[in-house]
This record gives C-alpha cells, sequence and structure tokens, in this order.
C-alpha cells in the first residue's frame, strides 16, 4: 500500500469552535466527500487513531466497528440529503407476466406503492437479471443517480434522507405500531410465500422454477432454479418454517389477516386517512395474492374472507396504480 | 378441566433467573400471570425431549416444544388472561411477537452464540455444566450451528459482511427495544393492569439481557436506558419469581462470606510467621551442614580439664572453633 493523494484545509472560524470529536467526524465527511468519485461504489476504510471518539454514546462495549457504522450513517445522511431526488430513477425488477416469481413480486410491487404514495417520479425498467444486477441479490432495486438501493426498508429508509416520508407526523406509539404490523408481514406472509412458492412441491415445479429460469437456456434453468429453491429451502428451514404442514402455514396467514382487518377495521388506510408504508407492505402482499392465479388457489379464499382488507386493496390499486 | 397435572420442563435458571433461556422464560412468566396448575422440572438434560430443547410441555401424553404452540394449547386448557383483550389488542399481540421474533431474537441468538467471546467464556461452560456428559458434547456445538445459520440466512448474505451483518442486528434490536418502549409507555402492563401472552414474550426476551453477565453485552447498555421495560422485568422477577431471587442473594451471601473467610485466611500472620522463621532456620541448617561437610567450618572438642590433667608440659590447645579461609585450620 502507498498513498495516492495527499489533501488537507483549513478549519472555518465557525469550525474553529468544533470540539475535536466534532473536528474529526467533520475531517472524515469532508474528505470522503471530496474524494467520493474514487471511493463511490466500492467498499473502502477509514482508518484513524482518534482516541477521542471512543466515548460516543452506544459505543463504549464494542469501539472500532461501531464507530465506523455511524461514520457510514452520518456520511450517508449528510451526502444523500445534499442532492434532490433526480429526475431519472428507475426501479428495476423482472418480467413481470412471464418471469417473477411470488415472493419478488409482492416486494416489487410494495416499494413501487411506497414510491406512488409518496409522490416521486421513477420509471419501472425490467430486465430479465435484475437479480444478479442488485447491490443485495434481490429485486427490486432503485437507481437513483449514483446510488442503488434495494428492498423496501433500505428505500424507505433512503428516501426518508431526501426529506420524503409518510410517517413523520405519526406519534411514536402509531410508529412502533406501524413498524410491529410490518414485521408481522414479513415475518407470516414473507415466509408463507417462500413456503407456497419453493417448498411447495406442486407448485415449485409447475410454476416457480419454469418462471424462474425462464430467460435461460436449457440446462442453464433448471440448475438455477434448483441452485435458488435450495437456498430458500435452507432459509425456510432455518426460520423453523419448513417443518410446517401446508394447514398450519394457511392457520399462519389467517391470523394474520385477522390482525390486519382487526387493525384496519373501517379506516380509510391503517392508521387514518393518509398511506404510510404499512399500507405500501400490505398491498403489495395482498394484492399480489389475490391477483395470482397459482395452483390450489393458496390463501386466496383466506383473504377473501376479510371483506375490508379486499376493499382496501381495491381502494389503494384506484388511488395510485390508475394510469 | 385436567385430570393429569401438566408437566413444563425448562432449562436450569442462574444469575437470579428461574431459566437461562429466553423461551422458557416466556412460558414460566405465562403459566405464573394466570396461576397454572403445573409442576416444572428444571433441569439440563434434554436427553428425552423431543427437539433436544427447551420448553416442553408435556400433557395427556402429548409433548409441545414451540412457544407458540404451548401458548395456544394453554390457551385452549382455558389458561391465560389473553381473554380479556381485545380483538384489536389481541391483533397487536400478534404483531409485536412478530416483531419481538424478526428484529429481537436474532440480535440475542448473536449475542449468546455467535459472540466468540461470550461464547467461550460464559455460554459453552454454562451448558458444558448444566448438560450432563455425553451430550454436553455436542450439543451446545449444535445449537450455536443452528443459531448461525438462522442469523446469517436471515440477516446476512452472500453480499453483505459478517461485521456489516452484526451492525445491523444489532440496530434492529435497539431500534425493536425503543418500540416496546414506546408500546409501553407508564402502563404497568403491555394493554393495561393485566398480564398478556406478549408479556410474557417480552420478558423472556428481556430478562436474561439484564441480568446475565455477559462480557460484551451492548443491548445491556441500550437497555438500561429504556427505564419502563426494566421497572417491568424487576417487578415480574420480584412478584412471581420471589425464590429465584432468594436464591440468588444467598448464593451472593455464600460466595461472600466464603471470600471473607479466604481474607481472613490470607491475613492470618501468625502462621505465616512461623512458617518463615521455620523456612529461615532450615535454609540456616543447611547452609550449616554444607559448611561443616565441606570442611569450612571445624568443629573439635577437647576436654579441657582431661587433657590438662594428662599432659601439662605438651603444646596446650583448648577446645577450639577455627573458621577460616580454604587453606584448612591455622
Amino acid at each position: 500500500m502507498h498513498p495516492v493523494t495527499y489533501i488537507g484545509r483549513k478549519l472555518l472560524p465557525r469550525e474553529k469552535r468544533y470540539a475535536i470529536i466534532e473536528r474529526e467526524f467533520l475531517a472524515i465527511v469532508w474528505a470522503v466527500g471530496k474524494l467520493s468519485c474514487y471511493l463511490l461504489g466500492d467498499a473502502f476504510y477509514i482508518e484513524t487513531d482518534s482516541k477521542p471518539l471512543t466515548p460516543l454514546p452506544e459505543r463504549t462495549t464494542i469501539g472500532q466497528r461501531q464507530e465506523m457504522a455511524l461514520v457510514a450513517d452520518a456520511l450517508q445522511a449528510t451526502v444523500g440529503a445534499s442532492e434532490p431526488w433526480p429526475d431519472d430513477v428507475l426501479l428495476y425488477q423482472q418480467y413481470k407476466a412471464e418471469q417473477i416469481t411470488l415472493p419478488d413480486c409482492t416486494q416489487c410491487l410494495a416499494v413501487e406503492a411506497f414510491l406512488r404514495m409518496c409522490g416521486l417520479r421513477f420509471n419501472v425498467k425490467c430486465k430479465t437479471n435484475a437479480e444478479e444486477m442488485s447491490p443485495s441479490g434481490k429485486v427490486p432495486f432503485i437507481q437513483a443517480g449514483p446510488y442503488l438501493v434495494s428492498e423496501f426498508e433500505p428505500v424507505v429508509g433512503f428516501v426518508a434522507r431526501k426529506g420524503f416520508s409518510l410517517s413523520r407526523d405519526m406519534s411514536d406509539t402509531d410508529r412502533s405500531e406501524m413498524r410491529a404490523y410490518m414485521s408481522m408481514l414479513e415475518n407470516i406472509l414473507g415466509n408463507a410465500e417462500l413456503y407456497m412458492a419453493w417448498f411447495n412441491p406442486e407448485i415449485s415445479n409447475e410454476v416457480t422454477k419454469p418462471r424462474y429460469g425462464c430467460s435461460y437456456p436449457w440446462p442453464l434453468n433448471w440448475v438455477l432454479a434448483w441452485k435458488k429453491q435450495r437456498a430458500m429451502i435452507a432459509l425456510l428451514t432455518a426460520n423453523d418454517w419448513a417443518s410446517k404442514t401446508v394447514e398450519e402455514v394457511t392457520e399462519e396467514v389467517h391470523t394474520c389477516c385477522l390482525a390486519l382487518s382487526e387493525k384496519l377495521d373501517k379506516k380509510k388506510y391503517f392508521f387514518g386517512d393518509s398511506p404510510t408504508e404499512l399500507d405500501a407492505l400490505v398491498y403489495g402482499h395482498l394484492y399480489t395474492l389475490l391477483t395470482t392465479k397459482l395452483p390450489g388457489g393458496p390463501f386466496t379464499s383466506v383473504i377473501r374472507e376479510f371483506q375490508n382488507l379486499a376493499e382496501f386493496c381495491k381502494r389503494v390499486d384506484s388511488a395510485y396504480f390508475s394510469d | 378441566m385436567a385430570s393429569e397435572k401438566m408437566k413444563l420442563e425448562v432449562w436450569k435458571g442462574d444469575w437470579g433467573l428461574p431459566s437461562v433461556d429466553p423461551h422458557c422464560l416466556a412460558v414460566l412468566a405465562y403459566c405464573k400471570y394466570s396461576g397454572v396448575p403445573i409442576e416444572i422440572v428444571k433441569t439440563g438434560n434434554p436427553w428425552k425431549s423431543p427437539t433436544g430443547n427447551f420448553p416442553v410441555l408435556r400433557h395427556k401424553g402429548e409433548a409441545y416444544c414451540k412457544v407458540t404452540d404451548i401458548f395456544s394449547y394453554l390457551r385452549k386448557e382455558h389458561w391465560g388472561s389473553d381473554f380479556e383483550l381485545t380483538t384489536k389488542q389481541s391483533a397487536d399481540v400478534v404483531a409485536f411477537s412478530a416483531l419481538l421474533e424478526e428484529k429481537l431474537l436474532p440480535a440475542l441468538l448473536h449475542l449468546w452464540w455467535m459472540d466468540d467471546k461470550t461464547f467461550v467464556d460464559v455460554t459453552r461452560p454454562w451448558y458444558a455444566r448444566a448438560i450432563p456428559f455425553p451430550l454436553s458434547l455436542f450439543l451446545p456445538g449444535r445449537t450455536q450451528r443452528k443459531a448461525e445459520l438462522r442469523v446469517n440466512l436471515t440477516k446476512g448474505g452472500d453480499y453483505i459482511s459478517e461485521t456489516e451483518t452484526e451492525t445491523k442486528i444489532y440496530k434492529e434490536a435497539k431500534e425493536c427495544l425503543n418500540l416496546l418502549s414506546h408500546k409501553l409507555g407508564e402502563k404497568q402492563y403491555m394493554f393495561g393492569r393485566l398480564p398478556s401472552s406478549l408479556d410474557a414474550l417480552v420478558f423472556g426476551y428481556l430478562a436474561p439481557l439484564l441480568k446475565a453477565p455477559l462480557p460484551n453485552n451492548q443491548l445491556y447498555n441500550h437497555l438500561i436506558q429504556c427505564d419502563n421495560l426494566c421497572r417491568v422485568v424487576n417487578d415480574v422477577l420480584v412478584t412471581f419469581f420471589p425464590a429465584d431471587l432468594r436464591e440468588m442473594e444467598e448464593k451472593q451471601k455464600k460466595e461472600q462470606q466464603k471470600a471473607k473467610t479466604n481474607s481472613s485466611d490470607n491475613s492470618e500472620f501468625p502462621n505465616r510467621r512461623r512458617n518463615m522463621i521455620l523456612a529461615g532456620l532450615f535454609a540456616l541448617s543447611a547452609m550449616a551442614a554444607y559448611a561443616w561437610s565441606s570442611g569450612l567450618i571445624q568443629i573439635q572438642i577437647t576436654d579441657l580439664d582431661s587433657a590438662s590433667s594428662h599432659n601439662k608440659s605438651a603444646n596446650s590447645r583448648r577446645g577450639q572453633v577455627t573458621v577460616g579461609g580454604g587453606d584448612g585450620p591455622s
């Protein structure tokens, strides 16, 4: 290793009044901003001998690593907030009609609904290899300027740093309830979708695997689909879902829908008259489950039991997806 | 009502907790909240458990191993306080239970089983002591592999590094603690004055965080700032599990006494001094013996009186001790 460049600058008069620790943060943030053209799109290390950084809150036990996470957060916040929402944001996903699998489809729809609810400009771009292009290996992901952000929660965080949020005016209690229901959706419906799509032999052989492999030539379409299935089954096993029967999974989905239905009650959206992140996620899951035609029709009848949930899906569809 | 008594097998307790395992604690708390007539077996031998882990609830020849299964079985037998909840509150119970499982459980698994220092210093020794011999060789390792698999597959992946995963799960866990704290507010329990199955779960997850002496416990620092959560955990421990607290106090007292007697042993100077004197004497005599045997010291004893009476004219010699150099007596 050898030095490539040396940079430095004088402190401004107001910066001279910073505490040492703030100056150190300033140095890191400034340096990364200055060198961002070399650093963007790559993982990098920041070396510091700063002992005074240690007594910052929450980092008393773990030291350096957390420190870096804190710096990374600060960087993302400062660098991200300085740029407005770009015009050419693209939402990448797989082809809806032929390729996309059930669990991926719910996630794509949820992100799309969220961006539409925020009123942000974006274009959907379908790519057969969207999964390989994504920084986390999962669809969907958005490209905004130099940033690639994938999956629902990181996108929500990214959008919030640009100054758009659906849950800013909520009370703390409401927000914690919203997070809890979002966890429930991911934990129960998300796993149930994976279970049905990849673990149920009928659906995985007839629908999921052919769709997943459709863009590859033989024999790659079989090999890749088989690899993906193996990874998904390992995930379900680790989550204790692989040991469940179809009846138990349906029961879990019923519990989840019952809870959602109770929470929604007769309101327009889950927390009053304007949508939140939870509404986007619920719409993504339920709309996909209601409209996808799969052998055996899992869960569709379960969801149809709850009148208000079906109406909710229609309402969001007409309000945000009418074009 | 059940004719046969229910039997609940859980991991042994320590550090003032009735059990060390979050799931066992949750089931225990649920039973205590509603006063279920149940026989509790605290053990370290999972030989007979169908999954090789605890808790296990046995009733009428059936065994239930998962917390959700145990809760729903107890509910079916009309035990528990969830009946008092409105349907909305029941929905909240489902949602927050999922939140705990998704956000807090990975951090707990990481803390106990994947943090190298904690695993070597606390977790493995504890389970090795609790589990009888042949099982103790592979059960902790198996549980660790399971925990690693779960955390890595659900939170990590090929695309992010291990440290990033770690940062992510602890961040999520801290957020989860904040959310729980907001939800609890100033109330006695999550839904007012009666504890629900959600309170049991929360207690199960938080009590070991608060009480176990883990070396790398970064969640502890965060948890003690959420006053209301700490208050609930301590209240539940005092109200429902006073025996375990007493046990710990007695244990601490015993240890203190032991420490006291140890320290008084150390301060017993007479013995020490005697030993030092004895050692000094021994060293001295050994040196003297060496000096005598090598001829540095000569001891000649002559009877002065008889010698003088035998021949006075002979060159007179006295009983003398001569100490000299290497060249012998002068």
